[in-house]
């Protein structure tokens, strides 16, 4: 076969291999997503939560004595000490969910409450979900744990 | 004392690492010997030294000696003994221990090479693995030395996280570091010959095994972390798109792709400029990966405690070793890479590796992107998101279904001319194949377009590989029932190559089983409860308070029951770890050929009842099987290579 056209073939199939990929890049990550906030971050972003449509992922303190358990549900309330935000979870817990541990929950509201697909926390309990820590320091609650 | 020992002999392995560097630099492009032969002798002192300063490590490990931090932090005196072992490298500085540890037996194995290539070729690999170790060196005395004592000696020691004391976990990170620091061989490789312009096959066959080590550990370290996250983390899933794991896939991703590479480098000395650029930054991918689990930098479900001073290290040590290589290679590589005019058809091994290449360096770059994406939209503008798999399911997927396509075909095309009759027979087989085979999965209860396609292309695979591998044996005229034919004819063939594929259609099997054809059962039991599963049913017996060795645990008791008949008891467990007070899940695993049954305890008492959750899980021990299939071929490829070795002799120039 001719080198020229060869190189031509291999350039083009190059070229549309990279094309298609950005293209599939471009649409998953417009389409896949998750935004993290903090409950006072939603707050300032959206006033009412109503207006929240999309499927994210709240992070902060578990309420002390908001945690509910009926049945296989668990309701709780997370907090990052201005606001708190309502979420019911269906399913297993992890192991370090206990109140005041930080958690990051990822759900859709419906009902002003955040029923939640998932709940976070970290295998070390020193461990604060990097957001977490963030938006929890901006509020002045925490000041940052100890590292080891 | 003994630490100390250890401490002092890795300040004189620092300075002396220094003197080296220095002596290597100012004989570049030597006319003798001597260089080399000094480096040689060096890089066994190096050994022999940090090999030392780790058993000294792995002592004070044995005996629990308190009065080093690094052991009071990671291990407990009443740990078993396994767990005061794999605690040396459970931490960050014994991991970085076992890295130089790893690397300067890596270099001192490159240094006994006396035949096959150029002498100054040779000292500038030994030259650059120097600098790597020096590095390292440097960020170990500097950031985190191991020998560290305590002020005042403890009692006793904060023990090691629970979730690490697994044998699964012991060996993940040894076995991981094999494969980085392999890469780190390739690294030294192209920058050698970035240097010296000494680039030839004999480059590509010399550097080839190591490349095939590299991919063989990373292909069983990340499968052993993610069986360990499948069994211990109690989540039920084998793979979460997660940093951390990223993190060691874009390694391997590029490290395969290397492997295909110098496949044509070393036959037909083309694809010689990529391939080097590859080899750079296969390690960058290795040091990268370093930076994201030890700097904390990324959310991440396995995140532990990090500390991002020791990242910034990392970072720094990272773009020098991606920048230099890389202004070298602008500077050098239009004069030094001279390739030979090759002619080759679109339907051949040429194309079908360039393919693989083209595709395997595409799919690296969306893992990249999904990994890195969040971070920089946060320096950008502050705003915090994830990427979940739902984003690698629409990029990775279809960019790697291609690669498993043509992988089915590509062994049975020949170098450089197409040849129509022989190609057209083996597909024709194959599409009845999978087409057949296709057909039946959607015959199954729950299949859907995605586990059809995704169940096909295993079977695709499985046939081409087979259908090759049937034919070479029919044209080298092999009786099946000899032995030391048999045996003859695998050791010289493309045999290790063979099985690695298979491994790949055998992962993909258990991929389809997994991902489509899983059945779930999430809710709160009682004693005395019955779940139905499948065919299966599952009754809630008792609950139980017992000691460990150094926890309390609370154990249900569960009978699985098929046809009133038992199959098995299971009893999941939850431990409560008083020294760390952390609380860890073990899951009951009943795993067979065809699937597992998966229970996991999670919280309750005998008021609410306890909630259960529990899955089958089809094929999905082939996943783990199939990755151990990969890496046998790879150790078969090598053992192939050395024996092919000794017989080719060098040509220093093409």
């Amino acid at each position: 076969m001719n080198p020229k056209y060869r190189r031509l073939i291999v350039v083009i199939l190059i070229l549309s291999t990279l094309g298609l990929a950005t293209k599939l890049i471009l649409m998953a990550l417009k389409d896949n997503i998750i935004y993290f906030y903090s409950p006072n971050d939603l707050k300032l972003k959206y006033g009412k939560i109503e207006n929240i449509k999309n499927v994210i992922r709240v992070g902060g303190l578990v309420l002390e004595e908001s945690v509910i358990i009926k049945g296989n549900k668990t309701i709780f309330e997370i907090t990052d000490r201005t606001h708190q935000i309502k979420v019911s979870f269906d399913g297993s817990l992890p192991d370090l969910f206990r109140e005041g541990q930080g958690i990051v929950v990822e759900g859709e509201f419906i009902d002003n409450k955040l029923i939640a697909n998932q709940v976070l926390a970290k295998h070390d309990e020193n461990y604060m979900p990097p957001e977490v820590a963030d938006a929890l320091m901006r509020n002045g609650v925490w000041q940052g744990g100890k590292k080891n | 004392m003994i630490a100390e020992i250890g401490h002092i002999l890795l300040i004189i392995t620092f300075v002396s690492s220094i003197i080296q560097v220095i002596f290597w630099f100012s004989s570049i492009g030597g006319k003798n010997r001597i260089t080399l032969h000094i480096l040689q002798k060096f890089s066994f002192a190096n050994f022999i030294f940090i090999l030392i300063s780790f058993s000294t490590l792995l002592y004070s490990f044995i005996i629990s000696d308190f009065s080093l931090s690094i052991v009071t932090n990671n291990s407990h005196s009443l740990k078993p003994l396994m767990y005061k072992i794999s605690g040396v490298w459970g931490n960050h500085e014994g991991s970085l221990m076992l890295w130089i540890l790893i690397l300067s037996f890596f270099t001192y194995m490159i240094s006994r090479n006396k035949v096959n290539m150029h002498f100054n070729l040779l000292s500038s690999i030994i030259g650059v693995q120097t600098i790597i170790l020096f590095s390292f060196l440097t960020f170990i005395l500097f950031t985190s030395n191991p020998f560290d004592r305590m002020d005042i000696l403890p009692i006793d020691g904060k023990g090691l996280n629970p979730l690490l004391q697994d044998p699964g976990l012991a060996f993940h990170p040894p076995i991981l570091y094999l494969g980085y620091v392999g890469m780190s061989v390739a690294f030294s490789f192209a920058v050698g010959a970035l240097i010296t312009g000494e680039i030839n096959k004999e480059w590509g066959r010399q550097l080839r095994p190591w490349i095939t080590i590299a991919w063989s550990s990373l292909t069983l370290g990340i499968a052993l972390g993610s069986w360990w996250a499948y069994y211990e983390l109690g989540w039920g899933g084998w793979w979460f798109w997660d940093p951390v794991e990223n993190a060691s896939f874009m390694p391997w991703l590029i490290a395969t792709a290397l492997l295909h590479s110098v496949r044509l480098l070393e036959t037909r000395f083309i694809l010689v400029s990529w391939t080097v650029l590859l080899a750079i930054l296969g390690f960058s991918f290795s040091l990268l990966g370093t930076f994201i689990v030890r700097s904390g930098l990324l959310t991440s479900v396995h995140a532990f405690a990090s500390d991002p001073s020791r990242g910034i290290f990392i970072l720094i040590i990272l773009a020098i070793a991606t920048g230099v290589p890389l202004i070298l290679y602008a500077i050098r590589s239009s004069s030094i890479f001279k390739e030979k005019k090759v002619e080759f058809d679109i339907l051949s091994k040429e194309s079908a590796l360039l393919i693989n290449n083209l595709f395997l360096c595409t799919a690296t770059a969306t893992v990249l992107i999904g990994t890195l994406y969040p971070l920089f939209l946060d320096a950008f503008n502050g705003e915090k998101i994830s990427i979940g798999p739902a984003y690698y399911n629409a990029t990775f997927a279809p960019i790697m279904a291609p690669v498993i396509l043509i992988m089915a075909i590509a062994p049975s095309l020949s170098w450089g001319k197409y040849k129509t009759k022989q190609l057209l027979k083996k597909l024709i087989f194959i599409i009845i194949i999978t087409i057949l085979g296709g057909l039946s999965l959607s015959m199954i209860k729950g299949s859907t377009l995605f586990s059809i396609i995704c169940g096909s292309l295993s079977i695709w695979l499985f046939s081409g590989v087979l259908i090759d591998f049937a034919s070479q044996i029919r044209s080298n005229k092999i009786k099946i029932n000899n032995i030391k034919s048999m045996f003859i004819f695998l050791s010289k063939n493309s045999f290790g190559m063979h099985v690695a594929h298979i491994g790949v259609a055998i992962f993909l099997a258990g991929v389809t089983g997994e991902q489509f054809y899983k059945t779930e059962f999430n809710g709160r039991k009682n004693i005395g409860d019955i779940i139905n599963i499948g065919d299966k049913s599952l009754r809630f017996e008792n609950i139980s308070l017992e000691n460990g060795p150094n926890y309390q645990s609370e154990i249900a008791t569960f009978t699985l029951l098929k046809d009133n008949k038992t199959i098995e008891i299971l009893k999941p467990e939850k431990r409560f770890y008083p020294v760390q007070q952390n609380q860890t899940t073990e899951a009951a695993i009943l795993s067979d050929f065809l699937g597992d049954t998966y229970l996991v305890l999670g919280d309750g008492n005998k008021e609410i009842g306890w909630s259960i959750r529990l899955y089958y899980n089809p094929l999905v021990s082939w996943i783990w099987g199939g990755a151990c299939f990969m890496a046998l071929g790879g150790l078969i490829s090598i053992l192939q290579n050395r024996k092919s070795q000794t017989k080719i002799m060098l040509g220093n120039k093409v």
